[in-house]
């Protein structure tokens, strides 16, 4: 029960992620879907090592807690600049890079 | 012995700091930056000189400093290594040594160019090269430090890239030493596959055990090798190069044209003489080869008006002596006058540039005159370079160049065609050198408008320790013949004295310059009166003057053809063929990817979609299938 | 006692976990950004607890500071410089296709958690392992010495995270006018 219990929770906030990602037009919500795809996976990594008794795990997930911090702050400050500069925070309206 | 390394560190630092921070410090600061590394350089080969001296003779051979195993493929090992032994010491002093003193000159010569960071960085990145090249260990790091000469050559003969003229220079310089980097190249991979390392150790070692004298392989290794010598050291036939590069900074000129990167050719000879000495044919070429490149090039240098033309001849003249010396076996002899020669030639470069840099950048000797009085210091030290350089007697020159035209008649290796070749050749030089001086510094001056003035003194302060070294080096010769000897096998070569062979060298040369006296005494041409040498050799003075038309022939001969069938080749080949190609394919590649960029929205969303989608597919596959 | 506390603790696992997962449902279905951001923070909490009952402690710490406390407070900044619009939640291709996707993936891996059966747990049982792990010692320990580079690689994404945030603060910027052809 334990082990595929974790599996069900992550890969349901994983999902939830994952189509938050895709059905949202304002970036922050869109980050924060990230967000709970990255805390998906943390936690998947921390029951694992709980069940596994290994620390690797959660050293895993610290490592994946500093990406997503890092990530965090170079994503907010890029979509600051673009409201800087677009003033619009719709995804769809930001397509310079159209073929 | 492992500060040997900061030898090569010192000057490689300097090179990089000045390229990276020249522009950004004072200018004031960028020439005692380059002396400062080149100095630090001279002083750890002199306590080198000084740990070989104290050292027993039988182990001052042999000394491979290593810093690590850097490649190790099957049994091909090569390790980033430096030799210490005498001779690489030896050059090391004439190098650093020399190179210190043209760097404190430059100091003062190029004070007014706007690129000197760019200028010390170079003459910094050449002593790094000349340093490789010098203490290679392995036939690997001096084809490297060979290489890196050339380059250092390249960019100092065309470091005036406003000139048209010195660029072409630069590019004939390249091209030439790049025809003797392939043969150097060539031979390095023969040697590697007869004594299956490149170590100078490993093969010095092995070869006489391996090959008999005059054996196919080893003469072929030794003509390979010595097609690179040749071409760095201008010796016929790849010798064009070096009068153009004249049109470089006279600093450069007596640094690498001089004093030290031609004369790789003669201690690429000496290093390897143990191959040498395993081909005596070749031996017997080097001479030759020497011996005839001491005289054309005296020949031509007799009638050129460039003054850093004419000594750039009796450069190659010089060279044409040392090649002389190694080829018929008395490899320490043939060091020594490298050692003379790079004093006194730098000293008349150095003089040269002194002159030129007073009269406003004016070569031209017809142009100049009656200098004795506006520069003292420069007139005599002048005066003592070109004694130096005819083997007046007493003189650093009369030693070294004595002592080759006297080896020339004893030693096993000549013969006395070699001799009378060699003398006709001191002749020469005493008339050229002395036709340069008597136009520059006699007589009155030929252009009205020039105030000539003697130079700083951070200019004639090397010109008088160089003056002082090209009078009082000689009598160092029995003590570098001595030190010199356990490279050479224990062989101190022997002092031939014969009053007779002595007078009548010392006595040619002489008449050289009472020849030379004769004609110019009154300063050259004087107004309305044409240069009499030029009457007297009016059959043949043509073709001295364009220098035996070699520049033209090879024109004629290589550089024509490889044009046209350049031409041909781009004009249909590449034209019409491979342009057309590659046109066709960019079109196309426009058409499609014009269909394709629909897929590029642009929109993060519906890549993400995408992306998704890709995830969906993908895990089927790994978990399913 | 025994079976009463092991079934207290199962319970508290499931009703956490399934809490999780329906604040992650509120954050992707609320309009308002402000309200999303509520929702994740309580969807870490969750979390955060999920990892104390999983014994790691330190993590669980890490987590509320980290995540709960500054990055989330980042966000609520964010949502105050620029507003926090109502979105408006129409229905598209575009939204029908991602449900559609992400509910395979969501199936595949829901049959990847039961039907194929999952491997039996294995590990290294070490008794003096067992009762320090999830501590701060512990993972100190580890992580200074057997994950040592990807700490260190780790503070350096950081720095560079934080040089380039700066960087994107710090120079004026150009207004872009959106061209019309393109």
């Amino acid at each position: 029960m334990g082990s595929q219990f974790v599996l069900i929770v992550s890969a349901s906030i994983f999902c939830i992620g994952a189509t938050g990602f895709l059905i949202r037009k304002n970036p922050l919500v869109m980050f924060m879907s990230l967000e709970l795809m990255l805390n998906a996976v943390n936690f998947l990594l921390i029951g694992y090592s709980h069940f596994l008794k290994s620390l690797d795990g959660q050293i895993f997930a610290l490592v994946v807690m500093t990406v997503a911090a890092a990530e965090v702050v170079v994503g907010l400050g890029i979509i600051l600049t673009i409201f800087r500069t677009r003033h619009e925070l719709n995804v769809d309206e930001i397509d310079a890079l159209k073929g | 012995m492992f500060y040997t390394w900061l030898i090569l560190i010192l000057p490689l630092l300097g090179f990089a700091g000045l390229s990276w921070f020249g522009d950004r410090i004072p200018k004031k600061l960028v020439g005692p930056v380059g002396c400062a590394t080149v100095g630090g350089s001279f002083f750890f080969t002199l306590i080198a000189l000084i740990h070989l001296l104290s050292m027993e003779p039988g182990e001052r051979v042999g000394n491979v400093q290593t810093l690590y195993h850097w490649i190790q493929s099957g049994n091909f090992t090569l390790d980033l290594a430096i030799l210490i032994d005498p001779l690489s010491v030896f050059m090391l002093l004439v190098i650093t040594g020399v190179g210190f003193l043209i760097h404190v000159y430059s100091i003062g010569y190029m004070e007014k160019d706007p690129n000197i960071d760019t200028f010390f960085a170079y003459l910094n990145l050449f002593i790094f090269s000349m340093s490789v090249l010098v203490l290679a260990a392995d036939f690997f790091f001096l084809i490297v430090g060979w290489a890196f000469v050339g380059l250092a050559s390249y960019l100092l003969i065309g470091f005036w890239t406003e000139k048209t003229s010195a660029v072409f220079a630069a590019r004939k310089a390249f091209v030439m030493n790049v025809i003797g980097d392939v043969g150097m190249v060539i031979a390095a991979f023969m040697i590697f596959e007869n004594f299956g390392s490149i170590t100078y150790m490993d093969v010095f070692a092995q070869a006489p055990e391996k090959f008999l004298a005059n054996d196919d392989t080893m003469l072929l290794i030794t003509l390979f090798l010595l097609v690179g010598a040749f071409a760095k050291s201008a010796q016929i036939p790849l010798h064009t190069w070096l009068p153009d590069a004249m049109e470089g900074p006279t600093p450069v000129s007596a640094l690498i044209h001089a004093a030290t990167m031609v004369t790789a050719g003669v201690y690429l000879v000496a290093r390897c003489h143990v191959l040498y000495d395993l081909a005596p044919y070749t031996m017997m070429l080097v001479a030759a080869v020497g011996v005839i490149t001491a005289l054309f090039a005296g020949s031509m240098g007799m009638v050129q008006y460039d003054i850093k033309r004419v000594i750039a001849y009796s450069t190659m003249s010089q060279l044409g002596y040392m090649f002389l010396a190694v080829g018929i076996g008395v490899y320490s002899v043939g060091m020594f006058h490298l050692m003379t020669h790079a004093f006194f030639k730098a000293l008349l470069f150095l003089g040269a540039g002194s002159v030129i840099h007073s009269m406003n950048d004016e070569q031209d000797i017809r142009k100049m005159g009656g200098l004795k009085e506006s520069m003292p210091i420069t007139y005599y030290t002048f005066l003592i370079g070109t004694l130096a350089l005819c083997g007046f007697p007493l003189t650093a020159g009369y030693f070294s160049k004595e002592a080759i035209i006297m080896s020339s008649w004893y030693a096993e290796g000549s013969n006395p065609v070699f001799w009378a070749l060699a003398i006709a050749g001191a002749g020469m030089t005493g008339f050229y050198a002395f036709r340069v001086f008597f136009y520059s510094f006699f007589g009155t001056c030929r252009t009205a408008e020039a105030h000539p003035h003697e130079s700083p003194t951070i200019m004639t302060y090397p010109l008088l320790i160089l003056a002082f070294f090209a009078i009082f080096a000689g009598f160092g010769a029995p003590l570098a013949h001595s030190f010199l000897a356990p490279v050479f096998g224990g062989v101190v070569p022997e002092h031939h004295t014969n009053g007779f062979l002595e007078i009548i060298a010392v006595g040619v040369a002489l008449s050289g310059i009472i020849v030379a006296a004769i004609f110019y005494a009154e300063g050259g041409e004087a107004e309305g009166k044409s240069d009499g040498l030029k009457e007297l050799l009016a059959p043949i003075h043509d073709v001295l003057f364009r220098k035996y038309y070699i520049d033209e022939l090879y024109d004629v001969l290589i550089v024509q053809p490889v044009k046209k069938t350049g031409e041909f080749i781009w004009k249909t080949g590449e034209q019409k063929g491979i342009d057309f190609v590659v046109d066709e394919v960019g079109a196309q590649v426009k058409e499609m990817s014009r269909l394709l960029s629909i897929w590029q929205s642009g929109k993060v969303r519906i890549y993400a979609l995408n992306m998704i989608a890709g995830t969906v597919f993908v895990l089927i596959f790994v978990v399913f299938l | 006692m025994e079976i009463v506390n092991d079934f207290v603790y199962q319970a508290a696992i499931i009703i956490i976990g399934l809490t999780a997962v329906c604040a992650s449902l509120g954050v992707i279905l609320c309009s308002s950004p402000i309200y999303s951001a509520l929702y994740l923070i309580g969807n870490m909490v969750c979390l955060a607890m999920l990892y104390l009952l999983y014994h790691a402690e330190f993590i669980a710490a890490v987590q509320m500071i980290v995540y709960a406390g500054a990055v989330m407070i980042l966000f609520l900044f964010i949502i105050a410089l620029l507003g926090g619009k109502k979105e408006l939640q129409e229905n598209s291709l575009q939204r029908t296709i991602a449900f559609g996707f992400a509910g395979l993936l969501f199936g595949e891996l829901l049959l990847a958690a039961t039907v194929g059966a999952t491997k039996p747990i294995e590990g290294i049982f070490d008794p003096i392992n067992l009762k320090v792990i999830g501590g701060a010692k512990a993972i100190g320990l580890t992580l200074y010495s057997k994950h040592l580079i990807p700490f260190e690689l780790a503070s350096i994404l950081l720095l560079v995270a934080t040089i380039g945030v700066i960087c994107l603060a710090k120079f004026p910027l150009k207004q872009i006018k959106k061209s019309l052809n393109s």
